[in-house]
């Protein structure tokens, strides 16, 4: 029991200082968005007058909530065409070896390309589509690299899955189909609500394609926010503000998917 | 049911994924390997022409591009192996009952939700030796430390960054494995009265490699293309002791206008590339064998 | 039924308004002088009613990268650019810009010759001219007039002299630096550190355009910037950008700062400096001859409607439009604007423009030509090298030389 209580005490610990080393750039920046333009660079000074200007002017004065929507809208659709997609042909990859070992590594064969190398092509091509600065492009541009990182990370949780149980499910009478969609399928929600956060995060940073794909009103954050570093200097306090203004709403949704996350296991296993 | 079981199931099931990645790539990947057998300046399109391997034959010769190499390859051993190490355990902690552990863990994803050059100007600022907070408070406590102006210091400095904004990657990933392991043998080792080591190294560690597998090769392929926070805090310095591979291509590409020359670098360090995920790949896999 | 009607004849409305005006979309960043040329655009909307104007702010170091990809489609998607002085001539030997002598030499009024000679020859290549300038970055000497006034030490007028003063100034117990220096790889070192070289009359290239950038006056230069450096910068200054720079001065750590002129209306502004408002001056740097920088407005020549692009340009590039421009903040680059009374009484004041006029008069950029930027970026990198002691400032100024040999070569 006493050493029980001792192991518990030392996670909470361990838990604690992660948390700490996490939070405190985030506490930094909240103190510097609201600091005047001469005391940020004293870090000495922890009593002063709060200055709102930074925030008032993030969130009224800027076009930022927009950016904020386009990054969600494009990152969402990221996030679940690639999980769905990705999971049909991770299964295929998983369970059949579908081409191998070389088609594994041929569908990651554009990330290990630097971007610098085919952006200019791809924007060529999504000219003559008509796709610039719209969300089309963008997301097609961003599954291109993301869909085969997602399809990459859900073979693992396929191949963790056993495969009595999709065997056990074809004695019962399911089509291959049936068995990977109602019984395999239910076994990774872990791995794919992980796989669609990734996927969403790997698009929401992503700056170079969104620097050159999207403009106007499609911007997406990453583009916004990397605006704030100026020819004329870094305006840190407005750039504070909306990094925090970005990271909750996320945060939140994040909170809610790995809920789901967790819960998946245990109910709805038939096998 | 006769006309649709010509394509079998397994190649059904890849072909979106096939045909989305041709789509948009065939012609980027294509032109590309063209443009690296060209003097393909993009100040003077009109002058193109074919030059054989040239571009490729500069490359052994060319000291910048292996010093960047090297700090790369650095980097990425580096970042990868603390990012495991720190993302392992704290899966394995929040993987406990922790109280608050929903908390936690959306709090613990976070830093990767910050675009990274934001995250790169903010440690400028956070490190900076004359009005950071950090050197202010390891000077309190009578450390003195400058992280962007020695040589070996700055690149681990840009390690520490990485570390910080990724690590959380291998926690989410490392946490979904352990969620969907089963519960049997857990249960099996816990009846026989395992200790948690024994456990830990007999019955996790085994069914986790797959999981494993991918987690180190997916964020080892994004390491690999660290360039935002070198390009927002050292640009590369001081001296060459920063400058990554990705920046390397970039500026010689886009900045200095020579494009063959990058396209022609940059197939050389997809093939680097790929034979360090392959042989990574068929070790983790003989592991698994054994 | 109705209300649909309602719907479409709105929106034939809303289609008609927008092809009755066109819009023209400039890629800008979001600095103070992008807000001073929204606040003039009603303006022009209002003289121009089939025009409408749209800024599409970018990020500074990404704007090039945005530039360049917009030249390579059929039709850009903006029809002004902004251009930095590094790249006017490759974008120019490029092909990108569309060439504007004579529509310049036609318009009667505008006086091309009227801005400041270094600043208009920027936008000239090969005799043609593909840009017109929007501001000027020259460098200053800007320093704390208060504590060389307490200290009783005249401003240093040569370069020796500087590093001597700095010295005298530095408490590093104190924190207070003599210098606020930026000696960051690539462009940030030798924007700052070639003001020494020119003190000391070295270059990188002389008259007939041999490499001279390990002569032994840019050695010697080198050697005292690298003093500076040492003896009254920050530690950390060796990665230092502007930023940082700028920010130890406004923090009131500094005494001088070598920078663009125009930070000095920033730093005298309570917003940025709170109490130390107000005790900024600046100078000519020391030896007289400055960095130059400046912006330049151009048209890509694969913009949409050359015509309507060129309207705007040359209004706002126009002698009245940019005595506005500078009334309201901007930074000028016209001399009937400079030595305009009025714009005196209600800019900055009299000493203030006739400073500008001095250092204008004689001020040049880092490098010119068809490699401008990877010249830079190679002796930003020696110099670097030699300020970190990686190597000896021989050393890196002949490995610059050789390196610049060889893009020349390219």
């Amino acid at each position: 029991m006493m050493r029980r209580r001792l192991r518990s005490a030392v996670v909470h610990v361990l838990v604690w200082v992660a948390f700490v080393i996490v939070v405190f750039p985030y506490f930094w920046m909240f103190l510097t968005s609201l600091k005047p333009y001469w005391l940020i660079t004293s870090p000495n000074v922890w009593i002063f007058r709060p200055v709102l200007d930074n925030w008032r002017e993030v969130i009224f004065e800027s076009k930022l909530p927009l950016y904020l929507l386009n990054s969600l809208i494009v990152g969402g659709t990221v996030a679940l065409v690639s999980v769905a997609v990705g999971s049909l042909a991770a299964y295929s990859f998983s369970r059949f070896n579908t081409g191998g070992v070389p088609a594994r590594f041929a569908i990651l064969a554009a990330q290990m390309l630097p971007p610098v190398v085919l952006v200019i092509s791809i924007f060529l091509m999504m000219y003559h589509l008509r796709l610039l600065k719209t969300y089309v492009g963008i997301i097609v541009a961003h599954l291109s690299f993301i869909l085969p990182l997602v399809t990459w990370f859900l073979i693992g949780f396929f191949d963790e899955v056993p495969r009595e149980l999709e065997e056990q499910a074809m004695v019962d009478g399911y089509t291959r189909f049936q068995a990977f969609y109602k019984v395999v399928l239910p076994n990774v929600r872990a791995g794919a609500a992980a796989a669609g956060i990734f996927g969403f995060v790997l698009s929401w940073n992503d700056f170079f394609y969104a620097l050159i794909l999207t403009g106007g009103p499609t911007k997406t954050l990453p583009v916004a926010v990397a605006g704030f570093w100026t020819f004329r200097g870094i305006e840190m306090g407005q750039m504070a503000a909306a990094i925090i203004v970005a990271i909750v709403p996320v945060a939140v949704a994040s909170f809610f998917v790995q809920k789901y996350l967790v819960k998946g296991l245990g109910g709805g296993l038939k096998y | 049911m006769g006309r649709r079981a010509i394509v079998p199931l397994k190649y059904k099931m890849v072909i979106p994924l096939v045909l989305l990645l041709l789509a948009v790539l065939i012609y980027p990947m294509g032109s590309s390997l063209l443009v690296s057998f060209q003097d393909y300046r993009l100040t003077a399109l009109r002058e193109r022409h074919f030059v054989g391997f040239d571009n490729y034959l500069r490359i052994p010769r060319d000291a910048r591009f292996w010093n960047a190499m090297s700090n790369t390859l650095i980097f990425v051993s580096s970042a990868v192996f603390l990012e495991f190490v720190f993302g392992f355990g704290l899966a394995l902690l929040l993987h406990r009952r922790v109280r608050m552990r929903n908390f936690f863990r959306s709090v613990l994803l976070t830093p990767m939700f910050i675009t990274p050059v934001a995250v790169g100007l903010i440690f400028r600022f956070m490190l900076n030796s004359e009005f950071g907070i950090i050197p202010y408070l390891l000077r309190s406590l009578g450390i003195e430390v400058d992280f962007f102006a020695t040589s070996p210091l700055a690149l681990f400095s840009i390690v520490f960054i990485d570390v910080w904004q990724w690590t959380p990657f291998m926690m989410l990933l490392l946490l979904a494995g352990l969620e969907s392991l089963p519960r049997e043998p857990f249960e099996a080792a816990r009846v026989d009265g395992a200790s948690a080591w024994f456990t830990f190294r007999k019955v996790t560690f085994p069914l986790m490699r797959p999981v494993i597998v991918v987690a180190v090769i997916i964020r080892m392929l994004d390491a690999f293309k660290v360039f935002e926070y070198l390009y927002v805090i050292t640009r590369g310095g001081p001296g060459n002791s920063t400058e990554s591979i990705m920046y390397y291509i970039y500026r010689v590409g886009f900045r200095f206008f020579r494009m063959g020359e990058a396209a022609a670098m940059s197939y050389v360090l997809a093939l680097i590339i790929l034979l360090l995920v392959f042989l990574e790949f068929q070790l983790l896999r003989m592991a698994r064998s054994t | 039924m109705k209300r649909l009607g309602l719907f479409v004849s709105f929106l034939a409305v809303m289609s008609l308004a927008a092809l009755g005006a066109k819009t023209l979309t400039i890629i800008m960043e979001e600095v103070p002088d992008t807000d001073v040329i929204r606040q003039l655009i009603p303006e022009f909307e209002a003289q121009n009613p089939d025009l409408k104007i749209v800024i599409d702010a970018m990020p500074y170091e990404a704007m090039r990268d945005k530039i360049l990809t917009e030249f390579l489609a059929p039709v850009s998607s903006y029809d002004i650019v902004i251009v930095d002085n590094p790249w006017t001539d490759e974008f120019a030997a490029g092909g990108f810009l569309v060439d504007l002598t004579d529509r310049v030499m036609a318009l009667e009024g505008y006086d091309f010759e009227d801005f400041a000679k270094p600043i208009r020859e920027i936008g000239i290549y090969e005799g043609r001219i593909f840009g017109l300038p929007f501001y000027n970055y020259a460098l200053a000497m800007i320093v704390r007039q208060d504590v060389f006034d307490e200290a009783g030490i005249p401003i240093p007028t040569n370069i020796a002299d500087y590093v001597k003063v700095c010295r005298q100034l530095t408490n590093k117990e104190e924190g207070f630096y003599g210098a606020a220096m930026q000696a960051k790889r690539g462009y940030k070192i030798f924007e700052e550190g070639k003001n020494y070289m020119y003190a000391l009359g070295a270059d990188v290239f002389d008259d007939e355009g041999n490499i001279v950038i390990n002569s032994h006056l840019a050695k010697a230069a080198l050697h005292l910037y690298i003093a500076n450096l040492e003896a009254a910068a920050p530690k950390g200054a060796i990665n230092w950008g502007f930023d940082e720079a700028f920010r130890l001065m406004a923090a009131g750590k500094a005494a001088t700062m070598i920078t663009y002129n125009w930070m000095l209306p920033s730093l005298n502004n309570p917003e940025k400096t709170g109490e130390l408002a107000g005790k900024f001056a600046f100078y000519e740097v020391p030896g007289g001859k400055a960095v130059l920088g400046a912006w330049y407005w151009s048209i890509p020549r694969n913009a949409a409607d050359i015509e309507a692009s060129w309207r705007f340009i040359s209004w706002v590039t126009s002698k009245a439009v940019e005595k506005k421009r500078v009334i309201l903040g901007g930074a000028p680059v016209r001399m009937s604007v400079l030595k305009d009374p009025k714009v005196w009484e209600k800019g900055y004041g009299k000493q203030y423009y006739l400073t500008l006029v001095k250092i204008l008069e004689d001020a040049e950029p880092l490098v010119r030509g068809l490699h401008a930027e990877e010249i830079i970026e190679t002796v930003g990198l020696e110099m670097n090298n030699a300020a970190a002691g990686i190597k000896t400032v021989d050393k890196a100024l002949d490995d610059a030389a050789k390196a610049i040999a060889e893009i020349i070569g390219k």
